[in-house]
């Protein structure tokens, strides 16, 4: 770009009409001798044939500011001069461009700039992620985790009805088949409802996987018939009562609900936290009282399902009585897997699994020495649980197994589920849905 | 030879970038067997399958770089592997978090970055990949407490940049999550100690890196551990990418934070460096890209541009007919995607002052991109409606159809069913870019010999030479003022044509591409040679098979004389003297004992 030439005095035809001819150079030497400005540049009345361009019109003195203006955004939010390259090379600012900045190429306009524009303050975050859906919505997905619940409570108080209305011979399995009925309708919705929301598990990794589900398994059959298993084992075979099982049932399905609504209150609570929290230390310190509140919490809700249940299932003690053991067990079998489930879902599924393997070996201890004790020479093998059983009832076995895995993994979560790096980046969990294949697939290419 | 290829989200894949010069390489070079390592970028692309590869492709490696990390068997170590976990990334956080233009000018290393980072940097990679070469496995260790609690320390530290300063807990989680990602390579068993004594990467004679970025991590370690030569070859700038997709942002929305920008941008700045620095050859697609890695820190004698190599024998039928049919030389054709960057409203401006001065002359343009609807985007459906508003239609005379002067076609339409027929159409090809990266265009129209007027943004200039003419962007009248010197010299047009078409069958083939990945290959095999371990019958090590003159630098068996000490001597053989035919130890011996080489007379002895 040619600068527009400066005048000094009146343009004179003539003088610029002689600079073509054999005595230009030497008009045009004597002119700078004399002082005068004589334009060599170019002639206004043959800048540009059909423009006009150029006509008085003169650059500013500072060319980079009219480019600082139009990329100031740009400049402003830069981390490095590379970045303000990479933007300009984008907006086609190339190197012969820089030079009419003079400057050597982008690079060098580029940390011009960045020493020149001044660093914008970084926009505060949105304070909390925008819903996805509906108030309305949301509220009809959370109340969709009183379905498990639900249908076994439906369950428990249909089967007795149906064995007193059905007084014919084969009431017992109109009741049988009602009861697995329902007993798979409720299983079928707690698998539905564990595969999304907050208590689905990210990640891969079949085998964890498995060995969790196989403790749970024999946790909730403990819990259904290991208190009538141990009994028999210990004082010898007496009938099985239903009644305990399904209160226990009924309580695991209804605990469903305020679970899932605690571990997406926490998930929730704490990525707000991490969004506007500044420091690790200070997100710890807020997430601590957020944890035991969640916990505490979920244990009140407890204490208000075991009425309900009681009411349910015909054959339990009255609503306003206190605690029984058993109960009590099943209360302390529903905080383990809640502790169990929130380590899974922020990535300590190990951690998850030991604890329930814990309550699994114990349990399968107290059932396996009450079993030796009937060989002969062995009963000093059985004394212990037996005592236990004789001060407090068969319930005191799953109660101190769970309640001891339970404690132990407060105790873990308390630790590991206060850092931030349990709670990932706000949105990365959402994204990564796809469990990755293995870690490195090799084949050979040899065509046969 | 054993060719590794090293890339990242591309070749063995059917979709991705850099797939098809590398399937024209590992093709072109059937004489050398290939092994593939690549690095997946999204699951799409491990669901697409891989491409149809050919025989000499021995082995092909995939792994992951999204989703959640695979762990490996035995993945916890204990307090000792803790401890040097947290020096390590200590090390690395320190170096990514260090202010930028502090310390020592640049010299050898990324602006802005002094030379102690960058050897902070190196060690802590190298530390944390010998760390994941002994337990197995970084994934879990990067993205623990400990690794984001190091991170904050680095960034709180005085002296750390105003960004890295104001990062939040969400930031550090971001970053030590993208950094986990870039350094998977290091994790993978992809260095010989996998299972079932596969050689992997140490049974490889040079590391070729398609992209820079997480596939060159893979060859610092070959190079590192084996000696493996890397060679690198970047036909875009995996950093300035990295740049411009942290300033768009994760998922199209608001920018990255700040912390996070810087806190990434420093990583990768330093790992481009690094790879700069350890390569042996550095191979640019252009001189854009050229600059860009000089700025980081490439030696530029370490630097060898290979243009980017194209099918000709599309275009060879266009190109060999010569100019345009007389009927054509009155049009300008303009192929490409209608986009904003493409500034295809200049062009229509530049067309009707080409129409004042030449009224007979017609536009033709030609969209490549097919399969979606024009009116869904604004740019295309905005121009047609210039176009029509600049140039009503038009008939010769009073009982005949109107025509528009300039049209509007799309690639496949039965009146250009190729792309050379397209560029064929006309007289004079023209690109009126804004932006512009490698004109892949306009090195298509120099293969059909067509004279050409771009805009100066890009390559270009580097791509068309002196073949074509040239204007300033954003300028309709210069772009006009050129149209019309072309339009009305029909010679011109013709000699500039077919130079080139010279031009661009001497540059930008196939056969130029791969002859000079053939003399890379050779070259750095001859001088940078892996030296393994020799092993005997037994497979065990033999030791002294090899001796340790062989280790001196230069031809030790050559003699005082000739080349001195053997050093490579660039230039023509003919100017270098003549090999003698009778080997050294063959001759009498000379009257002093030389200072290296064997010594004939003990050797008789």
């Amino acid at each position: 770009m040619t600068t527009p030439p400066r005048w000094n005095g009146p343009f004179d035809p003539a003088s610029s009409d002689s600079d073509r001819g054999p005595g230009a150079l030497s008009g045009a030497l004597s002119g700078a001798l004399s002082g005068a400005r004589v334009p060599v540049s170019r002639r206004p009345d043959e800048a540009s044939p059909r423009t006009g361009a150029g006509k008085g019109r003169r650059g500013p003195a500072d060319p980079v500011r009219a480019l600082m203006h139009r990329h100031h955004d740009l400049c402003a939010r830069a981390v490095d001069p590379l970045e303000i390259a990479a933007g300009l090379e984008a907006h086609g600012v190339t190197d012969r461009t820089a030079a009419r900045f003079r400057h050597r190429d982008v690079f060098s306009l580029a940390e011009e700039l960045y020493a020149r524009v001044e660093r914008a303050e970084e926009p505060e975050p949105p304070a909390a992620p925008a819903p996805g859906r509906a108030l309305g919505v949301r509220m009809v997905l959370g109340a969709l985790w009183l379905l498990p619940g639900a249908l076994c409570v439906a369950t428990a108080f249909a089967v007795p009805h149906v064995d007193a209305v059905g007084n014919v011979g084969k009431d017992a399995a109109i009741g049988l088949a009602v009861g697995a009925g329902g007993a798979l309708l409720t299983v079928i919705a707690l698998w539905l409802c564990l595969r999304r929301g907050p208590l689905r598990v990210h990640g891969s990794g079949r085998g964890g996987r498995i060995a969790h589900a196989l403790c749970t398994c024999w946790l909730l059959g403990y819990a259904a018939a290991g208190d009538w298993l141990l009994t028999g084992l210990l004082d010898g075979r007496r009938p099985y009562e239903a009644a305990p099982a399904a209160e226990a049932a009924v309580l695991l399905a209804l605990a469903v609900a305020p679970a899932a609504w605690c571990a997406r209150w926490f998930a929730v609570r704490a990525r707000r936290r991490l969004a506007a929290g500044r420091g690790l230390d200070e997100f710890a310190a807020g997430v601590r009282p957020l944890f035991a509140g969640v916990v505490t919490a979920y244990l009140c809700g407890l204490a208000a399902l075991v009425p309900a249940a009681r009411l349910t299932v015909p054959g339990s003690p009255p609503a306003a009585a206190p605690l029984s053991t058993a109960e009590a067990a099943v209360v302390a079998l529903c905080g383990l897997l809640l502790l169990a489930r929130l380590l899974a879902v922020h990535g300590f599924r190990r951690a998850a699994l030991s604890g329930v393997a814990v309550a699994c070996a114990v349990q399968a201890a107290a059932l396996a020495m009450a079993a030796a004790a009937r060989l002969p020479g062995a009963a000093p093998l059985g004394a212990p649980v037996a005592r236990l059983t004789a001060a407090q009832g068969a319930a005191a076995v799953p109660v101190a197994a769970c309640g001891a895995a339970a404690l132990a993994l407060l105790i873990h979560a308390f630790g590991v589920l206060c850092r931030a790096s349990a709670h990932g980046a706000p949105g990365a969990r959402t994204t990564r849905t796809v469990s990755a294949t293995r870690i490195t697939r090799t084949a050979p290419n040899r065509a046969p | 030879m054993r060719v590794g290829l090293l890339t990242e989200g591309g070749y063995p894949y059917a979709t991705g970038d850099a797939r098809v010069w590398c399937d024209r390489l590992v093709r072109g070079l059937a004489q050398h067997e290939f092994e593939v390592y690549a690095l997946g970028r999204d699951p799409g692309q491990e669901a697409g399958g891989w491409g149809d590869l050919p025989r000499n492709v021995g082995w092909v490696r995939t792994a992951p770089l999204w989703g959640e990390p695979e762990r490996r068997p035995g993945g916890r170590g204990g307090r000792r592997q803790r401890r040097r976990f947290a020096e390590h990334f200590g090390e690395l956080a320190a170096a990514i978090s260090a202010p930028y233009g502090s310390g020592a000018p640049h010299g050898s290393c990324a602006p802005g970055r002094t030379t102690v980072q960058a050897d902070r940097f190196a060690n802590a990679l190298h530390g944390l990949a010998d760390l994941a070469g002994e337990y197995g496995g970084l994934s879990a260790a990067l993205r623990s407490e400990d690794a984001v609690r190091t991170l904050e320390r680095a960034c709180r530290t005085l002296g750390a940049p105003h960004g890295a300063q104001r990062a939040r807990a969400a930031d550090l989680l971001t970053v030590t999550e993208a950094l986990e990602r870039a350094l998977r390579p290091l994790s993978l068993d992809w260095y010989g100690d996998g299972a079932g004594g596969d050689p992997g990467l140490s049974g490889v004679d040079l590391c070729h890196a398609a992209t820079g970025g997480a596939a060159v991590l893979p060859g610092l370690l070959a190079k590192r551990r084996f000696g493996t030569p890397l060679l690198l070859t970047e036909y875009g700038v995996r950093l300035r990418e990295c740049y411009l997709a942290g300033a768009a942002g994760a998922a199209g929305g608001r920018p990255l934070p700040g912390p996070v920008r810087t806190l990434l941008a420093a990583f990768h700045g330093l790992l481009a460096a690094e790879a700069y620095a350890r390569a042996d050859l550095i191979t640019p697609g252009n001189t854009h890209t050229r600059r860009w890695q000089e700025r980081c820190g490439a030696e530029r004698e370490r630097l060898r541009t290979v243009y980017p190599g194209m099918d000709a024998a599309r275009f060879a039928e266009v190109g060999e007919r010569g100019a345009a049919q007389p009927g054509d030389d009155r049009t300008l054709v303009w192929v490409g995607r209608i986009e904003p960057p493409k500034d295809v409203i200049a062009l229509l401006h530049a067309f009707a002052e080409v129409r004042r001065w030449q009224p007979d002359a017609r536009l033709r343009i030609i969209e490549t991109r097919r399969g979606d609807d024009p009116e869904a985007d604004g740019y295309p459906a905005h121009c047609r409606a210039l176009a029509d508003h600049l140039f009503p239609d038009e008939a010769a005379d009073a009982h005949s159809t109107g025509d528009n002067p300039v049209s509007f076609e799309r690639l496949g339409d039965p009146e250009v069913p190729t792309l050379a027929d397209a560029y064929g159409a006309g007289g004079v090809v023209v690109l009126s870019s804004v932006v512009e990266g490698f004109p892949v265009g306009l090195v298509e129209a120099m293969f059909c010999g067509r004279a050409t007027v771009s805009t100066d943004v890009g390559a270009v200039c580097e791509v068309i030479g002196g073949t074509g003419l040239v204007v300033p962007p954003r300028n309709p009248r210069a772009l006009a003022d050129a149209c019309l010197a072309l339009l009305s010299d029909a010679e011109r047009c013709a000699r500039l044509g077919a130079a080139a078409r010279a031009r661009a069958l001497e540059l930008f083939t196939v056969e130029q591409n791969v002859a000079a990945f053939r003399g890379i290959y050779l070259e750095l095999m001859s001088h940078c040679p892996v030296r393994r371990e020799e092993v005997g019958a037994g497979g065990g090590p033999l030791p002294f098979a090899r001796p340790a003159e062989a280790h001196v630098p230069g031809r030790w068996t050559a003699g005082r004389d000739g080349d001195g000490f053997g050093h490579w001597l660039p230039g023509p053989p003919a100017a270098r003297p003549a090999p003698e035919h009778t080997p050294t130890w063959a001759t009498p011996p000379p009257p002093e004992p030389l200072g290296v080489g064997p010594r004939p007379s003990e050797e008789s002895a």
